[in-house]
């Protein structure tokens, strides 16, 4: 066994060699330019489950995104961990976008639907889902499918949370004063893919709807419409 | 330009940046499903993963890539300077589900150098909701005062308390029930203190003596026996 141990453990060590030599051979000034300091423009708030790897699964970079990753992606008003990364990711960095982002078969959303106790200290934490599940008790009861009841769930966890988000007093400044976007967002395990729930206070996330769809959903928010030739300014 | 075609250009640049978000993730779908057609299929089974790596927020310091392990591989929980204060109760469920629940072998917590959290505690600035939260480092260098004060080197204080923090935050893990009960029961998890370096990209081991920490920690923080 503990030879076992050893080997997860100096794979890890190994790896990381192995991808910091990589990234250095293909731009030798990679980690250098790291060291000077990081402008992210997107704050990721998602599930420490390990199927989730934020960047990974955007297909970004070191220095591309700040992270803060909870059991079942609660945002609690009074939580300080939480508060501590979003008022520091919005004052301090200035992000321009921050993504909540819940996932399908999520252990969290799971043991919210179910009547038994965790256990230790999970059942505080959750709370806040359960108040969910009750207060849209009729609707998941209504869904016969365990799986598909959990993912619901995670939507309404996530468009709860946005409306945490949405009420904070440095979000809704950043908001006011330098168009901060938030959006809520489910990752599905089964294809991989992140899927916009446009929740939050941009309708959608660009890129995530067709050229068409996009064009009225800034329009809806009195944003830039773009032209299919590009460059045109209009505001709706 | 004018104000109003500058204005557009920024706008367009961060619709671009966002742009490639969507595309990426598509192209790393693609990717893994060219590599393995059932990569996704296996991961909507439910997830082992072997480790619980607990590090900073800061955008440099991602835990797969720096890793170097795939989805599934390893559960995540980061928030600023990489802390396990005793009485939040979003690091401890995540300690408890990864133990407990995922039974995971190996806790790794993970700070790195040039951390802005660090740097912010050793400034003297009233930083509003970030006080209570940074106060736990200035703890961990009233803990290690004559070490620190020692070094005049700012550059070396602020590398050093990194370090300190980590192995600080390293015992407040072992404190847990969770990772007492279960290292008696299981022979793990095992916990590490490491530092990622961002001018070479290399993680490096504070060799923390699992063993010998917990020992220690166990003459007053025994959380062992139930309390029946």
């Amino acid at each position: 066994m503990a030879s076992q141990r050893g080997d997860a453990f100096d794979y890890a060590l190994k790896s990381n060699e192995a991808w910091a030599n990589y990234k250095g051979h293909q731009n030798p000034a990679f980690f250098e330019k790291l060291a000077t300091g990081q402008s992210p423009s997107i704050l990721w708030l998602g599930c420490s489950d390990s199927r989730v790897p934020e960047t990974t699964l955007l297909g970004l970079q070191p220095g591309d995104v700040f992270v803060h990753r909870n059991i079942a992606n609660i945002i609690s008003p009074t939580d300080i961990n939480s508060n501590a990364v979003i008022e520091y990711a919005v004052v301090h960095l200035k992000v321009s976008h921050i993504v909540l982002c819940g996932h399908t078969f999520c252990g969290g959303a799971g043991a919210a639907l179910g009547d038994s106790r965790v256990g230790g200290v999970i059942d505080a934490w959750i709370t806040p889902l359960r108040a969910i599940r009750k207060a849209h008790d009729e609707e998941l009861n209504a869904i016969k499918d365990s799986a598909k009841r959990a993912v619901r769930l995670a939507e309404l966890n996530v468009e709860a949370g946005v409306q945490v988000l949405l009420s904070n007093f440095v979000v809704e400044e950043a908001v006011k004063d330098r168009g901060l976007k938030v959006h809520g967002a489910v990752y599905d395990i089964a294809c991989g893919k992140v899927r916009d729930l446009k929740c939050g206070n941009s309708g959608s996330l660009p890129g995530s709807a067709t050229e068409e769809e996009l064009e009225i959903i800034k329009g809806n928010h009195g944003m830039l419409v773009f032209g299919g030739d590009g460059a045109k300014m209009a505001i709706r | 330009m004018d104000a109003q075609g500058r204005h557009f250009s920024v706008s367009h640049f961060l619709r671009q940046n966002q742009n490639r978000i969507f595309e990426n993730n598509r192209a790393w779908v693609e990717a893994k499903l060219e590599e393995d057609p059932t990569f996704f299929e296996r991961l909507s089974a439910g997830q082992e993963p072997d480790y619980l790596y607990i590090g900073c927020s800061d955008s440099r310091v991602p835990a797969n890539e720096i890793m170097g392990l795939e989805a599934g591989e390893v559960f995540v929980h980061r928030n600023i300077a990489n802390l396990v204060p005793n009485t939040d109760l979003n690091v401890m469920s995540v300690i408890e589900y990864a133990v407990l629940h995922l039974k995971v072998k190996h806790i790794i917590v993970c700070g790195h150098y040039n951390c802005g959290g660090v740097q912010a505690a050793l400034s003297h600035s009233d930083m509003g909701l970030l006080n209570p939260w940074l106060r736990n480092i200035r703890d961990v260098y009233r803990l290690n005062e004559k070490e620190l004060d020692e070094i005049e080197d700012a550059e070396q204080k602020w590398k050093r308390l990194v370090e300190l923090n980590v192995l600080e935050q390293c015992k407040n893990v072992i404190k847990t029930a969770a990772v007492q009960q279960s290292y008696t029961k299981n022979e793990f998890p095992i916990v590490h203190g490491w530092v990622f370096d961002l001018r070479d990209g290399l993680l490096k081991d504070l060799k923390l003596d699992f063993e010998e920490a917990l020992k220690d920690i166990k003459k007053i923080y025994d959380l062992e026996v139930g309390p029946h």
